[in-house]
């Protein structure tokens, strides 16, 4: 954690407000009964329990004492007896919770039973029984306390340590023979610090309250001594003649148990926890940009069409744009392939093709047609039908992407009951019926399962066949193998260019392996920190003439690569979408990139052969765009 | 991995596993609060009876409760004298303990689960609301207003909300009863002052779980079927939140029962939490074990509840380790 | 060289019990580099984690040079895991995670001398030597686990899926480096993948493993040219290649 951060949160007003609660909190606990010590144990002649007044300003006990002056002086017996809870609880829990991962397997199973038994009951309750041992007294309670606050610190502990020590990096220290003890000082402590400080300072607020509570019934702090829950005990049976002789410790309370929680949530910011500071959000501003280009009437068979997509994210200074002026067309049972690495906008694209960007992310485009429907133009109950009936999803892990509450059948059919009006029975047919059509056997007791019972396989073909129920003209299926295993990977695609045959969907293939989409597509477009770079039917692949796609390609090993000659490998890395170079954002990494290349940002143009490049020294002398 | 056999008949296992540690823990409960008298320092009797009572007395006392015997005799007779539903007799009024709980039993539960109910009836639909309000982000002043608002209910123990309680509708208003068991009227205060924190606490996970199942794959994978945001929500999303949210209820109702304690105190509810505090201070031992019992086993029997209940909605629960 | 003999690991009790690895032989000879190629859940990971001791071994023998190996031994073994953004420890700096790795007893100078070297030699800048992990990319972290395993001096060093977490442009970097430190240190590599083609580039002899037995196992020649075991053909065929054919 750096210095600028700790203070950014320290001047945030979550940080101001804990600062100067606890501040105040401590400075009263050490002044007060310097100064107020005497005055607070004085017997005034006046009243008794009288009300507030000008002298008394919450008035006077039973013995005529002033409270505003007990109350303040309670500060110190109070915050002392919560700070020795919580130290002797700390303590005690540590111990207890390092014991299971010194002790070995199955002694460690024991104390680890233990503490989740006696975790199960508040720790309030254990404390009151154990008074009954201990005794009353301000002893009594702390040790009571201290007692039933250590196993939910220990099993704290033991999480949060057994967690760390099963790192990979605590193996690799293991293997490098790094003594036990180095293991726990270097490794271990400095990364479980961070939780159990944060929850010891927001349980000194809890010890605070129960500590209080203890004294209030009479089992905590006994007279002459007092802290807050006994003046309330005290106060409480006057409310009638003086509320606020009950309401000023209970203040107090309150007041000092929330600085503790708040210190507990500042803590949590500052060591790290919580990265979304204030990010901007990207507005609406141009959503309705009306320079769309002439409306040409779309050709007959054309599924999809995207021109200049741009979506735009928060960011912690302003928004900024992971995918811009992206276009593409995709005509009936072709498949085209969008290849990219990580951080490329390849599936935010897929997402915003699919009409599902999400909140707070904001996709733009001059024009999106699904089969010649203009999107934007469309009333959102059509929208949503065609979308529905027309456009197909898979994703790329089959294991989070089906309900895990809900029967494979159900979430199938509940589709064709929405769009179709279907009733449930014929819709389950027809579920049952996709299930087959995509090889998965048995369907009929299939659908009746949950997914935790389907393989990764049958899981994203099941996935597919939800896409199935209506009459797709588009599937967009982002990254849908890279989970899968190889063997599983060719069956999963091979459906794919099956159904796209058969049924002539249209497929838009997201991939980051170009001999993936090499393999099933018939077109490709290549990605670059949010732009197409080059896009070339499959068959130009060897010879692309954008520097990264050749790059691309080369650097990855396929069965014949030469394997007594170094992979090709592109220097650097892909530049993050925030903070794009002015030029072309390959440059930096280019071997081909001059003064041009770094200062002006090429456009798409055509490349001859029935391709797009974006670059200024394309690899092919083919054409020579810049001559 | 599970054996297949297992994985197609979880239910018997799952249960004998669960019964099994049931078992066991209460014998721990059971055991601790007969330990407990003998962890106590000095004479239980003498501390009970005080110290202007005659030696004979003490003597007499002693032999009656067995103290004399040797332990593990002591042990038997009162697991003997438990199944016989046996609790002794208070040393500070001499009437059977038996009889003493079965009038506060009835008042503490009926104070617990009206509680209770309330509790999940406010916390469970305001949690979800406010999931699907704040999603993705959404709404980041509903967010702070919630949290702060949460926050506030959370760090304020429910004796002090009891006190001002108190003093807003008795004191100032004087539109409530504040003390005792009198009618429907006299459970507003004190179930309101045990249901705030919970509450908010509940409120909180709700709208955190809500949160993060809107966040998965496979709603993400509903909207993409273009379903109807009743479906998403109702369908999809609910049912993948209600086992973190039964969880916590276990948590809440067993903190709650700890919550009685207090709120009876400052109310004179006339339950078995406001006896605990007299019978502690007055070292009535018989009736304090009696109390630990109730609620040991209580607490128990919530959360076996809870365990069995989350097999039943989410079958994959069952043959989870323990 | 390092003989793995009869390997078992079996998890869980009686009924519940699962094999994860079956009667496993294996040897990587010094200097020598071996494929082990498998898909999940066919136990290629387990046998490797087995071999240094991270899976419990139910039977079987792991022999250095004809001996059974002492655990209390400088262990010639050393591994490198497959996420590097679990394996560094968040808290300390590269340099520090290196030299971790160094035999004790030599000076400060001496250490740091050498943290320079390996540093260069898994062509990172030495002035990164203070950075955190979280500075460094996913390639980057990978290099400096390397170099944390070189500072051993293993005779054999075993890389679980190093490069299954990255980007394929850095894939071929950290692959390059791999080979080019075995042509320069001798050390004999277990490579571990799902990726038949990434093994084949880098590996001398290729071994196969399905649900916990190896299948085939020869030089990466004879297994790609002349696969005996029809897994191993399904697993050939399977792989994508650049056709570049084109479906249309």
């Amino acid at each position: 954690m750096s210095w600028s951060r700790t203070r950014h949160h320290l001047s945030s007003p979550l940080g101001v407000v804990t600062v100067a609660l606890l501040l105040l909190l401590v400075a009263t606990a050490v002044v007060a009964p310097l100064l107020l010590g005497d005055r607070a144990t004085e017997i005034a002649g006046g009243a008794l329990q009288a009300g507030p007044s000008a002298a008394h300003p919450f008035g006077t006990d039973a013995l005529g004492r002033d409270v505003l002056t007990r109350t303040l002086v309670a500060t110190r017996l109070s915050l002392v007896l919560a700070l020795l809870v919580v130290g002797i609880g700390v303590a005690c829990g540590l111990i207890i919770g390092t014991v299971p991962v010194v002790l070995g397997r199955r002694a460690g199973r024991v104390v680890v039973a233990v503490l989740n038994l006696m975790v199960a009951f508040p720790g309030l309750l254990l404390a009151l029984f154990l008074a009954m041992i201990f005794g009353v007294g301000a002893r009594g309670a702390v040790l009571s306390m201290a007692i039933a606050f250590a196993p939910s610190f220990a099993r704290l502990t033991h999480t949060t340590a057994s967690g760390v020590a099963n790192a990979d990096y605590v193996s690799a220290a293991r293997l490098l023979r790094v003594p036990r003890w180095r293991i726990l000082i270097r490794h271990v402590i400095p990364n479980i610090s961070e939780p159990l400080v944060i929850n010891a300072t927001s349980q000194v607020g809890a010890a605070l309250l129960s500590i209080s509570a203890l004294s209030y019934i009479g089992f905590g702090v006994q007279p002459p001594q007092y802290d807050w829950g006994r003046m309330l005990a005290d106060g409480l049976p006057a409310i009638y003649t003086n509320p606020a002789a009950a309401l000023a410790p209970s203040i107090m309370i309150v007041v000092a148990g929330l600085a503790f929680v708040l210190a507990g949530e500042l803590l949590t910011q500052v060591l790290g926890g919580s990265q979304h500071g204030h990010l901007r959000l990207p507005s609406l501003r141009s959503q309705r940009r009306d320079t769309a280009p002439a409306e040409t009437p779309p050709p007959g068979d054309e599924v999809l069409r995207i021109e200049r997509l741009t979506v735009t994210v928060p960011g912690e200074t302003a928004p900024f744009s992971p995918v811009v002026d992206v276009s593409m067309r995709l005509r009936r049972g072709e498949i085209v392939g969008l290849v990219g690495e990580s951080g490329s906008g390849k599936s935010l694209t897929a997402m915003a093709a699919a009409q599902l960007t999400s909140y707070p992310n904001v996709a733009e485009a001059d024009v999106h047609q699904i089969k010649g429907n203009e999107l934007r133009r469309m009333r959102p109950r059509d929208r949503e039908r065609l979308l529905g009936t027309s456009l197909a999803m898979v994703f790329q892990d089959p294991m989070s992407s089906l309900n895990p509450a809900l029967k494979v059948g159900r979430q199938l059919a509940e589709v064709a009951e929405t769009h179709e009006r279907l009733s449930r029975r014929d819709a389950w047919r027809r579920a049952v019926d996709r299930l087959s059509a995509v090889l998965i056997t048995d369907p009929q007791a299939r659908a009746k399962q949950y997914p935790m019972a389907f393989s990764g396989g049958m899981r994203q073909r099941a996935s597919i066949a939800m896409g199935l129920m209506a009459q797709p003209a588009l599937i967009v299926a982002d990254e849908p193998t890279t989970a899968l295993d190889v063997t599983v990977q060719k069956e999963v695609l091979g459906l794919l260019r099956r159904i796209s045959r058969e049924s002539d969907a249209a497929v838009l293939l997201i991939s980051h392996d170009i001999a993936v989409v090499a393999e099933n597509a018939s077109r490709v477009l290549v990605m670059y920190a949010g732009r197409v770079v080059e896009e070339l039917p499959v068959s130009g692949l060897a010879e692309a003439t954008h520097p990264y796609t050749r790059a691309l390609i080369a650097s990855i090993p396929d069965m014949s690569t030469d394997r007594s000659r170094p992979l090709a490998n592109i220097p650097g890395r892909p530049p993050h979408a925030s903070d794009l170079p002015p030029g072309c954002a390959f440059a930096p990494r280019c071997g081909r990139a001059d003064d041009r290349c770094r200062q002006a940002r090429p456009e798409l143009a055509d490349s001859g052969g029935g391709g797009a490049v974006a670059c200024w020294h394309p690899l092919l002398p083919v054409l020579e765009s810049e001559a | 991995m599970k054996s297949s056999l297992r994985a197609r008949h979880p239910w018997p296992a799952f249960l004998i596993r669960r019964l099994g540690r049931f078992v066991v823990s209460l014998a721990v409960v059971v055991t601790a609060s007969f330990a407990m008298v003998h962890a106590l320092p000095g004479d239980p009797v003498r501390g009970a009876l005080g110290l202007m009572a005659p030696p004979e007395t003490i003597a007499a006392t002693r032999e009656r409760l067995g103290l004399n015997d040797p332990l593990w005799r002591q042990y038997l007779d009162y697991l003997w004298n438990l199944l016989h539903l046996d609790l002794g007799t208070s040393l500070d009024t001499q009437t059977p303990v038996r009889e003493k709980m079965a009038q506060l039993v009835p008042a503490t539960l009926q104070l617990g689960l009206t509680a209770f109910v309330v509790c999940l009836a406010v916390a469970i639909p305001v949690g979800l609301l406010l999931g699907i309000a704040t999603r993705d982000g959404r709404g980041r002043g509903l967010h702070f207003g919630f949290g702060g608002v949460t926050g506030l209910a959370l760090s304020v123990p429910d004796y002090l909300v009891s006190v001002g309680l108190v003093f807003v509708f008795a004191v100032s208003l004087n539109a409530l009863p504040v003390a005792g068991l009198s009618g429907p009227a006299s459970f507003v205060l004190p179930v309101t002052a045990l249901v705030v924190g919970p509450a908010a606490y509940l409120a909180r996970i709700v709208r955190a779980e809500t949160q993060r199942v809107l966040g998965e794959d496979y709603i993400r994978a509903a909207r993409a079927k273009r379903l109807p945001a009743r479906l998403i929500y109702l369908r999809h999303a609910l049912p993948n939140t209600l086992t973190p949210t039964l969880t916590v209820s276990g948590m809440i109702l067993a903190s709650m029962v700890a919550g009685t304690v207090l709120v009876e105190n400052v109310f004179a509810w006339p339950g078995v939490g406001a006896e605990l505090v007299h019978s502690v201070l007055a070292k009535d031992y018989p009736v304090v074990q009696a109390v630990a019992l109730f609620f040991g086993a209580g607490i128990l029997l919530i959360n076996l509840a809870v365990d069995i209940a989350i097999a039943v909605i989410d079958p994959r629960s069952t043959i989870k380790e323990s | 060289m390092l003989e793995l003999r009869d390997i078992v690991v079996r998890y869980g009790h009686h009924r519940g019990a699962v094999t994860a690895v079956d009667e496993v032989s294996l040897t990587v000879a010094a200097g020598s580099v071996v494929g082990l190629v498998g898909e999940s859940g066919s136990g290629k990971s387990t046998l490797a984690r087995a071999a240094v001791s991270l899976a419990p071994l139910t039977s079987g023998t792991i022999l250095w040079k004809g001996a059974v190996l002492d655990p209390r031994d400088r262990p010639p073994l050393q591994y490198v895991f497959q996420d590097p953004y679990a394996s560094l420890n968040p808290r300390m700096s590269v340099g520090a995670s290196i030299a971790e790795g160094l035999p004790r007893g030599s000076g400060r100078r001496e250490r740091s001398a050498r943290v320079t070297e390996l540093l260069e030699m898994v062509r990172l800048d030495p002035g990164d030597v203070h950075k955190r992990p979280r500075q460094l990319s996913g390639g980057q972290r990978q290099r400096v686990a390397i170099a944390r395993a070189l500072a051993a001096e293993p005779e054999v060093l075993i890389a679980d899926e190093i490069t299954s977490a990255l980007d394929v442009s850095v894939q071929g970097a950290v692959l390059n480096l791999l080979k080019e430190i075995q042509t320069r240190t001798g050390v004999g590599i277990l490579f571990i993948s799902h990726n038949l083609a990434v093994v084949r580039y880098v590996a001398d002899s290729i071994a196969v493993m399905k649900s916990g037995r190896l299948v085939e196992h020869g030089t990466t020649e004879d297994v790609i040219e002349r696969s005996a075991h029809p897994y191993t053909k399904q697993l050939l065929e399977a792989v994508p290649t650049m056709t570049m054919g084109g479906r249309s």
